[in-house]
């Protein structure tokens, strides 16, 4: 699994502190004006459009993606559960006002 | 002994104060003057030119001119000009070592031998010139606005990269006038036909006719004022409001009217027909459906755009009937282009499929129809070969007052990439870095074009840009702090066949890499654009020229490594570099293959890319083609797509038939030509260069695959 985050981006930063990623085996491409590698992984995917209107978003090893915060939660849950992961439950939700949860 | 000083700068001392006072008129008329005078010998007239034209001093002036004066007393010249003194003034420059008095003192111009040439040759550069003595003018012109612009406008090192080859700064021979454009019908809707110095103004017009004959003026008006497209947006809708007059015959007669006018116009500036874009909708676009109509007369209809949709339709069908029928010999129309939009709302707007259907026979039959794919919430107006203007914030903002859309890229530089290739040798680190460095002397070129247009449009309405400074509506007609400035490129295939091994289709990993550099060179233009306060956007160059005139130049440069790298018959010398970031077009793969992996790239590439899918003879059925546009608008992220098919014409017979051949199948002459699209537009092959002749044998034609697709 891949999931494309940005540095200022709150909702990302939300969902790297519930689950521990790395155990996850989920590898992080950050989006930042330095790294034309994880832009162009983005455009492989086809989800450039998709990361100017939303971030995170999650690829899954069958190559589909979801960007949907929710779902993404239920994705990496389902897979800590698989792999006895702990999650770092979270009392709210964060809130994307900034504008800043986008490419 | 015979003395002739027919310039300006050459004949007369006019102080800067003079020059500046002077019109164009008055100089033109002081030089026929002074030639039929056969005026005397004056070495005055060399110091003077030299103090205004240089900084040097005095002294050194005179000693010049008191050199020159002795090699001329000497007799052995028996016509002296006024351009012989100048050479021999800056052949005494140059041996002072005066190398910047030199460069100020330089006269632009033509050898007699290239004019011969010229007036007798047909200039290949752009096939959309014909062969005639306004395309001569219109050549001779631009030779010397190139010359000047490089000289003058450009500093050394960004003249020195497009005379290299790392760069190409576009249309530099119109370095004072902006590169394409998008305008707005409305503008002469409400304001009439209203140009600055013009012989008569008109009020807004009451008719369809006399709208479409403004129209058609104002086209030709900015033609002389913009080096590339004149795009006009959602034009069926703009012309709605004038339609309820009208029965079906005359909105086909309009319609009619509208395409040969723009198609057939080859009598203005060098005889080029107009290269003009409508944008069509088959909706009402959304940010246009509140908006006050402007109707007959220039006043409000009382309506909204949203209620004209049905006559917005008809004229969208009669326009596509037209161009299914072709001209009166069957032929495709070269423009104006038809560009459809296809959005969400086409596909909830009642009698969608008909049209789509509609507009794919054209496409099958004719190939001009040209689809825009605007997925989600993008609205955009397209042009040129593939240009597009992305609407923002503020834009739709100016859509409640139409006429305020007129968009402009004010210029285009392209990056040659395969040259960084070469000169990376493998290295990534070294690719990526001399990738920046061009592409940040390709924004100080815009820069430096920036400032010159501003120099011209703040002379006002009374300087040579006054139509773009016109102020009818509380702003300069061309929006300079609204314009986008282009970085393009070419050979990305190239690029990647050099670094990698791999030509782009031949692997992911090869593709992967394309992208990066893509992906690189919009960060870069993001990052330039913060820091300076320009809107630099990546397009694809169409390339027409550039793509040939890289791979030329890198033979030069590069012999070993282009002679490996470079498509087409380099016997020939029908070489070309890739478009762009397009697959190989010799490439073998099926349409959605190559729709769907191009299109990787167009979410990177902000203003504008297109697929091309060349057809030669096959003539696929319309309901494929209407499917395959459905699959491509929910399945890829490809911007823009075209489908080419070829024709021949028979210069004998007249008559216009299916395929590339060396006879007519009709009447069996020889005499015949080509026509099928070079880059983003038809054109008669007779008329394209070396390169693009050899891209053409190298095209792979998609025949039955649609359906399957």
């Amino acid at each position: 699994m891949t999931l494309f985050t940005k540095d200022d981006c709150v909702l990302c930063e939300q969902i790297k502190q519930q689950f521990d990623l790395q155990a996850l085996d989920v590898k992080i491409e950050v989006l930042n004006s330095n790294d034309a590698g994880a832009l162009a992984h983005l455009a492989w995917h086809r989800l450039v459009e998709t990361a100017r209107k939303r971030l995170p978003i999650l690829v899954l090893d069958d190559s589909s993606s979801v960007d949907e915060f929710t779902h993404i939660e239920r994705h990496l849950a389902a897979r800590a559960q698989e792999r006895g992961v702990a999650i770092q439950a979270s009392a709210t939700r964060a809130a994307c006002e900034s504008g800043s949860c986008a490419l | 002994m015979g003395v002739v000083m027919p310039l300006k700068a050459e004949a007369r001392e006019m102080t800067t104060r003079e020059v500046a006072k002077a019109d164009s008129t008055d100089i033109a008329l002081f030089v026929r003057t002074s030639q039929e005078d056969m005026m005397g010998w004056d070495r005055q007239r060399i110091v003077d030119a030299l103090l205004r034209e240089t900084y040097l001093d005095r002294d050194t002036a005179e000693k010049i001119s008191k050199e020159v004066e002795k090699v001329i007393q000497t007799g052995t010249v028996k016509t002296v000009t006024g351009p012989l003194i100048r050479e021999m003034v800056n052949a005494k420059l140059l041996e002072m070592g005066l190398e910047e008095a030199r460069r100020m003192h330089t006269r632009l111009g033509v050898p007699l031998y290239d004019v011969d040439q010229l007036l007798v040759q047909h200039n290949k550069e752009n096939a959309n010139v014909p062969h005639g003595p306004e395309a001569t003018n219109l050549t001779l012109a631009e030779g010397i606005k190139k010359e000047y612009a490089l000289l003058h406008v450009f500093t050394p090192d960004v003249a020195d990269a497009h005379l290299l080859g790392d760069l190409h700064l576009h249309d530099l021979g119109f370095i004072d006038r902006p590169y394409c454009s998008g305008q707005s019908l409305e503008y002469i809707k409400k304001f009439g036909l209203n140009l600055p110095h013009a012989l008569s103004m008109a009020k807004p017009a009451k008719h369809a006719e006399v709208l479409l004959a403004h129209m058609v003026k104002f086209a030709a008006a900015l033609q002389s004022h913009f080096a590339g497209a004149i795009g006009w947006d959602a034009i069926n809708l703009f012309f709605a409001p004038y339609l309820e007059e009208l029965d079906d015959r005359g909105v086909k007669q309009l319609a009619q009217m509208l395409i040969y006018e723009f198609s057939q116009q080859a009598v203005a500036r060098g005889g080029q027909a107009i290269f003009s874009d409508i944008n069509v909708y088959w909706e009402v676009p959304k940010h246009f459906v509140d908006v006050p109509a402007i109707g007959p007369g220039g006043v409000y209809t009382g309506k909204t755009y949203g209620e004209y949709e049905k006559q917005a339709q008809r004229f969208a069908w009669a326009l596509f009937d037209v161009y299914r029928e072709g001209d009166a010999a069957g032929r495709p129309f070269f423009f104006p282009k038809p560009l459809v939009h296809i959005t969400e709302k086409f596909f909830k707007t009642e009698g969608h499929m008909d049209f789509l259907h509609h507009i794919c026979e054209v496409a099958a039959v004719k190939g001009n129809t040209y689809f825009i794919f605007d997925r989600g919430e993008t609205a955009k107006i397209s042009e040129c070969c593939r240009l597009s203007f992305k609407l923002e914030a503020s834009d739709f903002e100016d859509a409640k007052e139409p006429w305020k859309m007129r968009y402009s890229a004010l210029q285009n530089v392209t990056v040659n990439l395969p040259r960084l290739a070469y000169q990376a040798k493998g290295d990534d680190t070294k690719l990526f870095t001399l990738l920046t460095e061009k592409m940040q002397l390709a924004a100080k070129a815009h820069e430096q074009k920036k400032k010159f247009i501003e120099k011209l449009l703040s002379m006002g309405t009374n300087g040579p840009l006054s139509l773009l400074a016109m102020n009818l509506d509380g702003q300069s007609y061309l929006r300079l702090h609204r314009c986008s400035y282009l970085i393009g490129m070419v050979g990305l295939n190239e690029l990647v066949k050099v670094h990698t091994g791999q030509e782009l289709h031949d692997s992911d990993a090869a593709m992967k890499f394309g992208l990066k550099v893509i992906a690189h060179m919009n960060i870069v233009c993001a990052k330039m654009a913060e820091s300076m306060g320009m809107k630099f956007v990546l397009e694809q160059t169409p390339a027409e020229s550039t793509a040939y005139r890289f791979a030329k130049l890198d033979l030069a440069h590069f012999p070993e490594q282009a002679a490996k790298t470079v498509q087409g018959n380099l016997a020939k010398n029908e070489v070309y570099y890739t478009n762009s970031t397009l697959y190989h077009v010799g490439a073998t793969m099926n349409p959605i293959t190559r729709v769907d992996s191009e299109g990787l790239f167009h979410p990177l590439i902000e203003a504008g890319a297109i697929t091309h899918l060349w057809l030669g003879e096959a003539q696929p059925d319309k309901e494929a083609i209407a499917s395959f546009i459905i699959n491509v608008f929910r399945h890829t992220q490809n911007d823009q797509i075209a489908f080419s098919p070829e024709f021949t014409c028979c210069l004998e017979c007249g008559k216009t038939s299916r395929g590339l051949s060396e006879q007519c199948p009709h009447c069996g002459s020889e005499k015949v030509d080509g026509i099928t699209r070079i880059t983003g537009y038809f054109t008669k092959i007779s008329s394209w260069n070396k390169g693009k002749l050899g891209e053409l044998k190298e095209r792979y034609r998609n025949q039955r695959q649609f359906a399957q697709a």
